[in-house]
């Protein structure tokens, strides 16, 4: 294989960094769709399940044609996506309003950070171990050179992760503050204190899988997982993982942590005076940031994007066909797990109710801390015994 | 260099969880509620006065539009407080009918509480379920009197029609999947964690500060109060009613779900004994084209699924309309009580107190 030259190197980011940005903006408008789909039919909506399903336009045809396409259930699943288009184009097109007595360069910066902090995180995060392609020969100026799965395989990845991860605090606290209104103040405070008490937990129960493999690099932890006795993480971890899917949810804002929005109680939270695309970003954010914890679940409790633990793998591996690519296969398997986490997401939130604003921090540190703590002396007995 | 300082917040009149235009002045010192102050008014149409511009005929549809989501307890009781001022006596079947329908009026009264109050404090799914059954309840108004949700239901002296056919059908199914569908909601709520957490000890109120704030309904039972003006005073066919009065002694919100959900299925066991035993007969009775009243004044208090509603009406002597109409609201009384159950607690308990006190704002406002 062919060393790369520093412009090559520069073009193959370029073009990872495009792949990854493609793939949040394809996931995230999905999850959207399948948040509408999956409560539509846990709450029994009407409207989710059900719109387009008329006798107008292509979706029409669908239904009333010859072969009655709506009534094959894989492909009546378009039921619902005009709502989903609609939505995207009201974001779009809303008036962006500023209120006046905003603080203007603020208020503009905040969705940013949020949104930026957000996508950022995937630069360490591994699709796929090692190379996903190869260029082939007849590509111009590239052909012949690999492909690594992640954009940065760096070794401080868990890192890198956290710390970028901890800066979207930033975008909620300066959006309460800039909006200069009270709803969002009390919804800005609130995420400040909750989001910094629930990322010790978190951080406390994603360094057991790393006492475990003994990297902190997103693609060397999958391969160890994969091969050796820790088959997964999730076999030993399972309280890890318990932990780190709690300390996800509150970090996300989701159902029953979303303190931050609580619409009941704070109309909408921090974002109250956010509307247009600003909104849209901070939207954007969360599903984004539900993404990462998926994938960060995925990568750290899930086994990252290998296929079968226990040294499975290597059984599979010789009775797949020399020279096939088996790269392909692991991304899909890595999405499939991260869209098995997002569903529980929904799932949840289809669920149940929302703790009160001082349950939330107890919960953090009267019970998730001291569990987090046990269970990483756990694992670090386990990682000295075996 | 730090100081402490309160921050005033206005809660309403456009706010997510105040049930209609409710306005509340909060005090907040951090996010307890140090002084909290009900604010109203925003929805006053007048309706006492409109009725005294009416003939005694024409005030129902008035009070259809005061507590819209239980407008047949309201027509009940206003028409039993002028058949009490003309001294008319309605038909059997008619008092029935009534019955049967006030009690199809409080599950959706108390649907429609359990869908807001459960959304409230964050559990959306109970409110999509509530409504999906709140729905059916709506279909029989509208087969019975054309309308789904300002009936008009009643006539002074009984009914304007009979229970239109099929209509038992409608409400024998109804009463066949109902228990399954309550204890749908009580999976999703009574035994879970978060649930009990937001709701057990939030917005105390105790027996005695109910009393002395005239607060009556399931938030009075849920104090240990067993007053239930369908007991105490009977009236329509509720003599004949076998039922019991569900009473909690926490007097806590937990307390209030557990009592609402309770009367839910004695309800449901009314309405069973109302299509079981509806007698046969005419629905109206035998009443003057125009009313002129004899008795001077009448006051006539019914349950409504919110407490006690009282119609008090003045007749004149020789008037076609009643000279004057006072209501006495519920939902307005209950509402004094919101202080004494928000005060000293987080914002998040104002949210569970105005949810758990039932409040239609249309009636608190008239």
């Amino acid at each position: 294989m062919p060393t790369p030259t520093l412009l090559q190197s520069i073009a193959i980011t370029l073009i990872q960094c495009v792949l990854v940005v493609i793939f949040v903006f394809v996931v995230v408008p999905l999850t959207v769709f399948a948040e509408r789909k999956v409560l539509g039919h846990l709450q029994q909506r009407l409207g989710s399940t059900r719109v387009a399903s008329g006798h107008i336009g292509v979706t029409g045809w669908m239904n009333r044609g010859m072969w009655k396409w709506g009534r094959i259930p894989v492909l009546s699943y378009w039921r619902g996506i005009p709502g989903l288009v609609a939505d995207v184009l009201k974001l779009i097109l809303k008036e962006d309003i500023i209120p006046a007595k905003a603080d203007k360069f603020v208020f503009f910066i905040a969705p940013a950070i949020s949104m930026v902090s957000a996508v950022v995180v995937f630069a360490a995060i591994s699709f796929v171990p090692g190379t996903f392609f190869i260029f082939p020969s007849w590509f111009p100026g590239l052909a012949g050179l690999p492909v690594s799965g992640g954009i940065a395989d760096i070794n401080v990845g868990l890192l890198w992760i956290l710390g970028v991860a901890s800066v979207g605090v930033y975008g909620i606290v300066l959006a309460g503050w800039a909006s200069n209104s009270k709803y969002p103040l009390l919804g800005g405070l609130r995420s400040a204190a909750q989001m910094v008490s629930y990322e010790v937990p978190l951080a406390i129960s994603l360094l057991a899988p790393v006492v475990l493999t003994g990297s902190l690099n997103f693609s060397e932890m999958a391969q160890r997982m994969a091969t050796g006795t820790s088959a997964w993480g999730l076999v030993p971890q399972v309280f890890g993982f318990l932990i780190y899917l709690t300390c996800g949810f509150a970090e996300t804002n989701r159902l029953p942590f979303d303190m931050p929005e609580a619409e009941n109680e704070l109309v909408a939270g921090f974002h109250t005076e956010y509307s247009g695309m600003k909104f849209g970003f901070f939207y954007l954010a969360e599903y984004i940031n539900m993404t990462v914890v998926s994938a960060l679940a995925a990568g750290f409790f899930l086994g990252g994007s290998w296929l079968l633990p226990f040294g499975l793998q290597g059984l599979v591996n010789k009775l797949l066909p020399a020279g096939a690519w088996i790269a392909g296969p692991h991304a899909i398997f890595f999405v499939a797990k991260i869209i098995f986490l997002l569903f529980t997401y929904i799932w949840v939130r289809g669920t149940i109710p929302r703790y009160r604003y001082d349950q939330v921090m107890s919960v953090a540190w009267k019970y998730l801390i001291p569990l987090a703590l046990v269970n990483l002396l756990l694992a670090a007995f386990v990682r000295c015994a075996v | 260099m730090f100081k402490n300082e309160e921050m005033e917040i206005n809660l309403g009149p456009q706010h997510p969880s105040t049930h209609g235009v409710l306005r509340v002045k909060l005090r907040l010192d951090g996010e307890t509620i140090t002084h909290c102050k009900p604010v109203i008014g925003y929805l006053h149409r007048g309706v006492e006065k409109i009725c005294e511009n009416q003939t005694f005929f024409q005030g129902q549809v008035w009070t259809d539009r005061m507590d819209y989501c239980s407008a047949v307890a309201n027509n009940l009781g206003w028409a039993e407080a002028n058949e009490k001022l003309f001294g008319i006596t309605v038909p059997r079947r008619a008092q029935y009918i009534r019955t049967l329908l006030n009690e199809f009026n409080r599950l959706a009264s108390h649907l429609i509480w359990l869908a807001t109050h459960a959304l409230d404090i964050g559990a959306m799914t109970v409110f999509l379920y509530a409504f999906r059954e709140r729905e059916d309840i709506l279909d029989m108004n509208e087969a019975f009197c054309g309308s789904r949700l300002t009936t008009t239901a009643f006539r002074i002296g009984g009914l304007r029609e009979d229970l239109p056919p099929g209509f038992e059908k409608m409400a024998r199914k109804f009463l066949a999947k109902f228990p399954t569908c309550l204890e749908e909601y009580e999976n999703l709520l009574s035994e879970n964690r978060i649930w009990k957490k937001r709701t057990v000890g939030v917005a105390m109120l105790s027996a005695e500060d109910a009393i002395a704030l005239g607060v009556t309904g399931p938030v009075l039972r849920a104090a240990g109060v067993p007053y239930d003006i369908r007991k105490a005073f009977p009236y329509a066919a509720y003599a004949e009613m076998d039922f019991e009065v569900p009473t909690q002694t926490a007097a806590d919100t937990y307390a209030r779900y557990l009592v609402r959900m309770a009367e839910m299925r004695q309800s449901a066991r009314i309405i069973q004994q109302c299509l079981d035993g509806m007698p046969e007969g005419p629905v109206m009775a035998k009443i003057p084209k125009i009313l002129k009243p004899e008795v001077n004044e009448v006051y006539h208090a019914t349950e409504a699924p919110k407490g006690e509603i009282g119609y008090y009406l003045v007749g004149e002597k020789g008037s076609t309309n009643p000279y004057r109409f006072h209501v006495r609201a519920p939902g307005f009384i209950n509402l004094q009580s919101l202080p004494k159950m928000a005060e000293g607690g987080l914002i998040a308990d104002i949210v569970a107190a105005i949810g758990t006190l039932d409040i239609v704002l249309g009636e608190i406002d008239r």
